[in-house]
């Protein structure tokens, strides 16, 4: 599917909104709401590049957003590193994991690599609870400074990462790379029996998605000013995939629109704080059943069907 | 189909983003009562404490007129044992309900993690439940940032240990002449904090410290830390717990009728219903309180009779320092003839108060005085159908102690 | 040493409940029931309302638990999985989800502390000098009569038989005549009412919290995977393997490494060997 004037159209528009909003209201907590979901919308593109194109789903994304925070984590406070290097180094470290469970692993069928990835999860959030004298254990490691000290700047630039992963990304997506992640997710057999290296662009695909999850990682970090073991939990990679099931798999800026509207839906329960992740399950299990497609990307091809006056 | 669905969902966009913007206003400021924001754990007997006794002050201080006219109120915020949820917590409460001033901790890894968006915000915290040193620390680290925090109850780890090795010393040395001890404890901040200190000054007053030892705040299973610590040859148990290990370890010691007594600190020990919880299996054990219904200050028997008439239950110490701390900002606020964050700072720091478990003082770094007329650790046993004896100090003692039933032949 | 003897016995036998249902149930309908735990956390539970809350006799209470979860597993089977079951991941998925729901219900209705299952037996017992909470040995016992129960009944009984049948050859047992459909319900209520004893006899000595169904599920997982999908005699030896291997890094090293142990080995099985040590079917 070509990227037409309306869809770039659209993107510009939503990004001044998002860029925009709050400006408009002034209120620092919606920035901090908009700031997670920005960093969510992150993680959740970058699940649905792998996950979302080849069908291999990935329970153990979290794993690649824990890494990349303790490596800001750990960099910035035990090591006293300047925290712009916390980006690559959280990056590197994702890639690094990406490599460690990918290649073992991505040869199992669907459901044993989303399981196998999902042990890999949490074997690092237990050892992060095993070796507490260095990670600070159930509580982790806490005085991690801003990268940014004005919360409006570091919102502007946590936006201009979503962009840039969603820009990069969606272009991979759409190159001849999108094309083989696809077949493979159709028929691997016959990629292999056609001379594609198959493994060569499952494991690539796992580590660009790592990479950018463990970025996200690493700029959460920097948000929230500290890390614990609950980032590797097997919560924060089901959220993920329910972001990218509202979103719509396989679409890349889809997910975006789950995370956006997760996010903002729980902030508008906050009263109803314990019930947020019973929300989510059964939302999980209502997008199941009903919205396969996901809501928001099949939204956006209407609006856009509709704009466009009627030409796809 | 989707002609008319499409305007049905405008129309329900539109609605979503009206009211999201609503959310999003900011709170009303100026003239309204005064907001006390309290973050707990709410699902904990701790959090339930630490609003009663929040509802007990605030009803004494609006009774009398309010603060300079000015009532006060008070909102919520679940901090649970998490450092990420309580992090939400404190931005909820600062960014969104722009409370005057903050009340509650628990956990101190929690606390921690909160310092820095506490600073960001330059909101006074009253911490009531957390024990880390690190927490206080930071005042005198960095005063112009942190000047904000202080610590109104329990009193620190330090000190904790200090009262620990005292109870030691006089109680399971002196009187009962029980020299070998075990120590475990749970990996959390304030343990680890605490326990060299324990160690160190256990050994100075004479015990024979057998063996040392950490386990996970989970863990589930104990059996091979009881096996363990029976092989060690200890006389007597010291454990210093906070979170919900307690529970298990209590059955599990029980159900093994383990051959060594137990007690120590045990934050779970000291709610009222904790002996009906394990089904009556923590008898004999000697748990640390910070206050229990005898005249330590003319403060501490009102209090205790208020709130078991409101609640039916005896409080836990969260309720101590959220009582206390309410009363010390609006006497704060009082004298600073203001609400201005910096002018209450600097009147905080004088407070020279009657609290429930002692006189309310704070040193150079916003942390509690204790020992002496300030606070101190009582050790209470749980005896049969459920009643705590006071055991120690001797000047406050209400029954003799006892063994666990399987040992006292 | 006998300490570990007897330490990993019981921890196997609670292993070998929540895995026997786990591979029955994929064995014969293919499903990757991650709710499984929720069976284990449902029992528990359900002890602790109907004696506390209700007063109802423990001997009395615990078959009604293991009925009512049973029947809840029955239901969840033929709502939301039967279903979904052309993909195996959107089981996985939903079964998942359906957890989650259990859990965070479990927590808004309980709250997470920690509750109290009573006991069938509260004597302690010493066996060549090691002390051994009656409950704990009960628990062996329980699980020991149950699995060769249900192994009697899948040999020796009809609707054993056809349990059989289907999870050897679906097709061929449909056309046989064998409504598979109906016995998917029956297997899973077995599966789930073996999970909901082992979560009331594991109750009293164990943590009974919200997200109790968390580990149970990922031993069985770790079990069922390296005793080999499908196969109970495998389970049954995983269970073993698996206890033991805790217990003695437990007592050897400390507690916090245990559930480190089931994970890798899961791990480690899927990768080198996906299908286990006596299993059917492969992972790939």
């Amino acid at each position: 599917m070509q990227l037409k004037h309306i869809d770039r159209g659209g993107a510009l528009v939503a990004i001044a909104v998002m860029a925009g909003l709050p400006l408009v209201f002034d209120s620092r907590y919606l920035m901090g709401v908009l700031t997670v979901a920005a960093i969510y919308g992150i993680w959740s593109v970058s699940w649905d590049f792998m996950s979302g194109l080849t069908g291999r789903e990935n329970f153990g994304h979290s794993l690649f957003i824990g890494v990349g925070a303790y490596a800001a984590g750990f960099l910035n406070t035990a090591w006293g590193v300047n925290a712009w290097w916390s980006l690559p180094a959280g990056m590197l470290a994702a890639v690094v994991f990406a490599l460690i469970m990918g290649i073992p692993t991505l040869r199992l069928k669907g459901p044993y690599f989303a399981l196998a990835m999902l042990s890999g999860a949490v074997i690092m959030q237990r050892l992060m609870l095993i070796f507490w004298e260095y990670t600070g254990g159930e509580e982790g490691i806490n005085g991690i400074e801003p990268l940014i000290r004005s919360p409006l700047h570091f919102y502007w630039f946590v936006l201009g990462m979503l962009v840039l992963t969603v820009v990069l990304l969606g272009g991979l997506a759409r190159s001849h790379w999108g094309l083989i992640l696809k077949a493979i997710r159709g028929d691997e057999a016959t990629c292999q029996a056609a001379g594609l290296n198959v493994t060569y662009y499952k494991i690539a695909s796992l580590v660009i998605s790592a990479a950018f999850a463990g970025m996200g990682g690493a700029l959460y970090a920097h948000y929230q000013l500290q890390v614990s073991p609950q980032l590797f939990a097997v919560v924060t990679s089901i959220t993920i995939i329910t972001m990218v099931y509202v979103g719509g798999m396989s679409t890349i800026y889809g997910p975006i629109g789950g995370a956006l509207l997760l996010t903002l839906m729980t902030e508008l329960l906050r009263n109803f704080g314990e019930w947020r992740l019973m929300v989510y399950s059964v939302a999980l299990i209502l997008i199941l059943f009903f919205l396969p497609q996901g809501l928001v990307a099949p939204t956006w091809q209407k609006i856009r069907h509709r704009l466009a006056g009627g030409q796809p | 189909m989707f002609g008319s669905s499409l305007s049905k969902r405008s129309f329900t966009q539109l609605a979503v983003a009206l009211s999201a913007a609503a959310v999003f206003l900011p709170a009303q400021a100026q003239q309204g009562p005064i907001k006390i924001g309290l973050s707990t754990a709410v699902q904990l007997q701790v959090g339930r404490d630490t609003q009663e006794a929040a509802k007990i002050a605030i009803d004494e201080i609006n009774a009398k007129g309010g603060v300079m006219g000015r009532k006060l109120s008070f909102v919520v915020a679940d901090e649970t044992e998490n450092p990420e949820v309580g992090i939400n917590a404190i931005k909820k409460l600062t960014a969104d309900e722009k409370v005057d001033v903050i009340v509650g901790g628990y956990t101190s890894g929690v606390t921690l993690a909160q310092l820095p968006h506490i600073s960001s915000a330059k909101t006074i915290y009253l911490g009531v439940g957390a024990a880390s040193p690190a927490i206080t620390a930071k005042v005198k680290q960095d005063y112009d940032n942190y000047k904000y925090v202080f610590r109104v109850g329990p009193i620190n780890a330090v000190h904790q240990a200090r009262g620990l090795v005292d109870w030691i010393s006089g109680h399971l040395i002196g009187e009962l002449g029980l020299k070998r001890i075990a120590i475990i404890g749970e990996n959390a901040k304030w343990v680890q904090d605490l326990v060299p200190v324990l160690r160190k000054g256990a050994v100075d007053v004479g015990a024979d410290v057998k063996m040392v030892e950490f386990f996970d705040t989970s863990t589930s299973d104990f059996s091979p830390l009881l096996s363990k610590i029976k092989n060690s040859d200890a006389q007597f148990l010291v454990v210093v717990l906070s979170h919900a290990s307690s529970d298990v370890f209590a059955k599990q010691w029980y159900d093994a009728r383990f051959p060594i007594p137990y007690g120590g600190i045990d934050v779970k020990s000291q709610d009222g219903d904790f002996f009906d919880r394990v089904g009556g299996k923590s008898l004999s054990e000697v748990a640390v309180n910070f206050a229990v219904r005898a005249p330590l200050t003319p403060k501490t028997v009102p209090f205790f009779d208020e709130f078991k008439k409101r609640t039916g239950r005896v409080p836990v110490y969260t309720a101590f320092g959220t009582y206390d701390a309410v009363h010390a900002y609006a006497q704060a606020a009082e004298r600073a003839k203001s609400f201005d964050t910096n002018a209450v700072v600097g009147e905080l720091e004088k407070t020279s108060m009657a609290g429930i478990a002692g006189w309310l003082e704070f040193d150079e770094t916003h942390d509690v005085k204790a020992g002496g007329k300030y606070m101190n650790l009582l050790f209470a046993q749980w005896q049969a159908k459920g009643d705590r004896v006071v055991l120690w100090p001797k000047s406050l003692r209400s029954g003799s102690m006892i063994m666990p039933p399987w040992l006292a032949k | 040493m006998l300490e570990i003897l007897i330490f990993g016995a019981v921890t196997s036998a609670i292993y070998a409940m929540l895995a026997v249902g786990f591979t029955l149930i994929f064995g014969v309908a293919r499903i990757l029931n991650l709710a499984h735990g929720s069976f284990y956390a449902l029992g528990a539970y359900g002890a602790y309302v109907l004696t506390t809350i209700f007063k109802v006799p423990l001997l009395l209470a615990a078959p009604l638990v293991v009925l009512g979860v049973a029947l809840f597993g029955m239901v969840v089977e033929r709502v939301l999985i039967r279903p979904m079951r052309k993909s195996q991941l959107a089981v996985l998925m939903i079964s998942l989800a359906v957890s989650l729901v259990v859990e965070q219900a479990l927590f808004l209705i309980f709250g997470s502390e920690y509750r109290n299952v009573p006991s069938f037996i509260d004597q302690k017992y010493v066996i060549g000098g090691v002390d051994v909470a009656g409950q704990r040995l009960l628990t062996l016992l329980v699980a020991v009569v149950s699995i060769g129960g249900l192994y009697l009944f899948i040999q020796r009984t009809r609707l054993g038989s056809a349990i059989l049948a289907i999870s050897q050859d679906p097709e061929a047992a449909q056309y046989m005549g064998i409504p598979s459909d109906r016995i998917f319900g029956v297997v899973m209520a077995m599966s789930a009412g073996l999970a909901a004893l082992a979560g009331i006899m594991a109750g009293p000595f164990l943590s009974v919290q919200p997200s109790m169904h968390l580990l149970p599920i990922v031993k069985a997982f770790a079990i069922v995977v390296v005793g080999g999908l499908g196969s109970i005699p495998g389970s049954i030896v995983a269970a073993l393997m698996l206890g033991y291997a805790e217990t003695l890094v437990a007592y050897g090293i400390s507690t916090s490494w245990t559930e480190i142990v089931s994970v890798a080995a899961t791990l480690l099985m899927l990768v080198l060997r996906p299908a286990g040590f006596f299993g059917k079917r492969a992972a790939f």
